[in-house]
């Protein structure tokens, strides 16, 4: 069996919802039957062979190939297998995913990750606004699972976030963990403005000290063991946070406007 | 333009006909006795082993004014989830327990509903609430004006004021906001809720006005009556959900000096306490009251297990009940002192205890009240659970094999505490048009709809005959709005606009003089503004108002 891949034809007009298009929807699923699969595009519906070559027969394990960033929704909801892009992802790539892998070899656009519950998401470039943030409407952003991202990422990363781990080995927007609920950030790169911004519990590992406003508060250097498991557990994750063995920190707790749990590690 | 429905096994309870092989012809939206000489029949639908029946009626479903939309603003997810494509006539919509108002009115529509009242509309919110209804296609509309917490009519009854001017002030409200009756949403409550009161018992004082919930309920059911309205009171009584609200309940049938009532959604006002957990079913005493006494009519708001929402006026009892919140979020908020407004989103399970025995406690109800013209089939829409799911609750109470199947999967201490197994009764085909249709249509004042005799409004809906009446209530053959084919085959193939039906009391306009200083005292807006009149209802060429005769009220008990 060799991997189903979708070869994109042309670039497309309009936005394309591929939420359809995940292995556990395709599995068991005829060539014929994924080929009449219709995608929402705008107020139109597409065939899936109108817009894509279709070749392979193994649907656990999907590729979509010359992939454009007007492509949406790639791996909603997913619970099973693998999705590997190659090319620009739309936004709201692996929305509401629970498990499996999605790999994106190219950038992605706002909303990334955003409702995941479980999973792994691997971004090879960058990713823009609103990394594992809530959609208008929603309370909560993501809620498990792993995001490595190894370039950089836009504004509001981890807007609302509840639970899961964010790898970021590039910079990071203003807003970074705005409003957080709970749940990890690593970032290796730089920080922009009003990082914590309202940020409730949760925890961000920094590597250089950002500008930080009057309601985060210092609390001193420390040695945090825990620090050292965590990144054991990093250890087999396609990241550079996982070749990282340090626990000594600068802590500031914040944002004490906003209940105060959270905490903003800095290593020193 | 003549139509002749031709052999239908006709359902039509308000003439007694009941299961008869007739022929039904329609001139120009009318029910017609008969073809003029050489007049040449422009359609006819051979309905031979079809089950026809006038155009079903929901009495109390909340699609209108201001709660509505918050509950979709609150609900995101709810309009995600459950998209609806735009279609070559239809217009695309969506949302599961409160959809869009295009796709409300299609969605009752195609289940053969021609009608629905919004049964809260704020005096205040009116003019938002017709402008809901008036993009619902399709059915008819109309609207419950609500008082009991408005600090007017509180004052007027502070202040001891003649039964003549509340009288002329409750005609002036439904002439103000359009509306074909009077609602009470827990007598008074709302308004003791600002003076931090968190529940009010049927004879308990407002603190601030020193009226009780019982005063209110007296002054307005009578107001009502003498105004000739043919809608009694519509009441939300006090104490929803609390376990023991039974007593409150038959405390308020029998509190009323004997002016009719209808009680709403009366399943979430029949909780005992008996038992273990403190909760039980007082479904039997609530029936036997309702049985007894001949002046009271009720709909069951019947919860089905899922997700839904629910939206109401009693911020008392949606306070109490927003711990409960599933998603947990929730909006309580006053209402230009005109009432109050609690929308919390509720997830009912069938392994709940509490959950599964209010599902048992509904249908008890139901299948004890042996009166079908007293007796109403709604989930308060969205309370209970959206009114989609309306032909698997007719299944329910028609087919005592599958309501049993279904009762032994909820929790099983709910089932031990219910006597719904041992209830034999299942309901006919006759009776279900009662529920649905000529009895809505009495109960409500609709003199021209509800039933297929001549002159009446040609709403009808076709059914194929089947044991499973989930699936035929579900997908109507024909349905037919004012002599339109609407709907073919469960689909809508034409969009029609219906009507905003209202009664018009006569009243002493120099009440006006007393509301138009209290207006300009204490509002943001002057009373003429208010006012919502015919043209605003006709004004986008859609909807039209028709005026209700103010006849055939229920009589008071001697």
């Amino acid at each position: 069996m060799s991997a189903l891949t979708l070869t994109l034809k042309n670039a497309p007009e309009q936005r394309i919802d591929m939420a359809p298009l995940t292995p556990d929807n395709l599995a068991g699923k005829s060539m014929a039957d994924i080929a009449a699969i219709e995608l929402l595009s705008g107020n139109r519906r597409l065939r899936v062979d109108s817009l894509f070559d279709i070749a392979g027969d193994d649907a656990g394990n999907l590729v979509i190939n010359n992939a454009n960033g007007k492509l949406d929704f790639i791996g909603r909801g997913m619970k099973q297998g693998s999705i590997t892009v190659n090319g620009n992802a739309g936004s709201y790539l692996a929305f509401q995913m629970r498990k499996g892998e999605i790999t994106l070899n190219g950038n992605a656009d706002a909303f990334a990750a955003s409702g995941m519950a479980g999973g792994l998401l691997k971004v090879n470039g960058n990713v823009g606004d609103f990394l594992a943030a809530a959609i208008p409407g929603d309370r909560k952003g993501m809620k498990g699972g792993t995001v490595i991202i190894t370039g950089n990422a836009g504004d509001r990363a981890g807007d609302q976030m509840r639970r899961g781990i964010i790898l970021i080995e590039g910079n990071v927007g203003a807003y970074c963990a705005s409003r957080m609920l709970a749940g990890t950030i690593g970032v290796m790169g730089s920080v922009g403005d009003h990082i914590g911004y309202g940020m409730r519990r949760g925890t961000l590992l920094l590597f250089s000290t950002p500008k930080m406003h009057a309601t985060l508060q210092d609390c001193g250097s420390h040695t945090l063991p825990f620090l050292s498991l965590m990144f054991k557990s990093f250890k087999g994750l396609p990241s550079k946070f996982g070749a990282i063995n340090r626990n000594r920190v600068q802590r500031y707790a914040g944002d004490l406007a906003n209940d105060g749990k959270g905490e903003i590690l800095v290593f020193i | 333009m003549l139509i002749k429905l031709t052999g239908g096994t006709v359902y039509d309870p308000a003439h007694g006909i009941d299961g008869k092989v007739m022929d039904i012809l329609v001139r120009d939206g009318r029910i017609v006795e008969r073809q003029h000489d050489g007049e040449r029949i422009d359609q006819e639908y051979n309905l031979k082993g079809k089950v026809v029946m006038a155009g079903a009626i929901d009495m109390h479903t909340h699609i209108g004014g201001g709660k509505v939309n918050i509950a979709r603003t609150l609900l995101p997810e709810d309009h995600r989830g459950d998209p609806v494509d735009h279609t070559e006539l239809c217009k695309a919509g969506c949302g599961h327990a409160v959809p869009s108002t295009l796709t409300t009115g299609y969605r009752y529509a195609e289940m053969g509903y021609t009608a629905g009242f919004e049964p809260a509309v704020l005096p205040m919110n009116a003019r938002q609430a017709h402008l809901e209804m008036g993009d619902t296609p399709i059915i008819d509309k109309g609207g419950y004006a609500m008082l009991g917490s408005d600090d007017l009519l509180l004052r007027m009854m502070a202040a001891n004021k003649d039964q003549n001017a509340i009288n002329d002030y409750v005609a002036w409200t439904i002439h103000a906001s359009q509306a074909i009756g009077i609602k009470v949403v827990n007598a008074g409550g709302i308004n003791a809720f600002k003076f931090n009161q968190r529940m009010l018992d049927l004879d308990e004082k407002n603190s601030h006005y020193q009226v009780t919930p019982r005063e209110v309920l007296q002054r307005l059911s009578r107001a009502v009556h003498e105004l000739g309205v043919p809608h009694p009171l519509h009441v939300h009584g006090n104490n929803l959900g609390v376990p023991g609200n039974v007593e409150t309940t038959l405390n308020t049938i029998a509190g009323v000096d004997g002016y009719p009532l209808h009680l709403t959604h009366i399943q979430f006002h029949s909780y005992g306490t008996e038992g273990d957990r403190k909760f039980s079913s007082g479904a039997a005493r609530i029936a036997e009251a309702i049985n007894k006494n001949k002046h009271i009519s009720a709909d069951v708001g019947q919860i089905l297990f899922g997700q839904t929402v629910t939206a109401s006026g009693d911020n008392m009892s949606q306070f109490r009940n927003a711990g409960h919140a599933h998603p947990n979020k929730w909006v309580c908020m006053d209402i230009e002192c005109d009432a109050g407004c609690g929308v919390v989103p509720f997830k009912y399970k069938d392994q709940n205890f509490v959950n599964a025995l209010q599902w048992a406690i509904g249908l008890e109800i139901f299948l004890l009240v042996d009166d079908p013209w007293r007796i109403f089939l709604t989930t308060d829409h969205p309370n209970g659970a959206p009114f989609t799911s309306y032909p698997h609750l007719i299944r329910l109470l028609t087919d005592k094999t599958f309501r049993n199947d279904m009762l032994s999967r909820i929790s099983p201490d709910a089932q031990a505490m219910s006597t719904l197994a041992s209830i034999d009764r299942e309901y006919s085909l006759y009776e279900i048009a009662i529920m649905t249709r000529a009895g809505a249509a009495k109960l409500v004042g609709l003199h021209d709809r509800g039933h297929l005799g001549v002159g009446a409004a040609a709403d009808i809906s076709v059914y194929t005959d089947n044991p499973d009446r989930e699936k035929m209530f579900a997908k109507p053959d024909y349905v037919f709005k004012d002599g339109e084919l609407v709907v073919k085959d469960g689909s809508v193939v034409k969009v029609t606009w219906g009507a905003t039906h209202v009664v018009k009391p006569e009243f002493d306009r120099a009440i006006e003089k007393e509301i138009a200083k209290y207006y300009d005292t204490y509002h943001t807006v002057k009373m003429d503004h208010v006012k919502v009149t015919d043209q605003h209802i006709a004004d986008d060429g859609r909807g039209h108002v028709q005026v209700q005769a103010c006849q055939g009220r229920r009589e008071k008990l001697a």
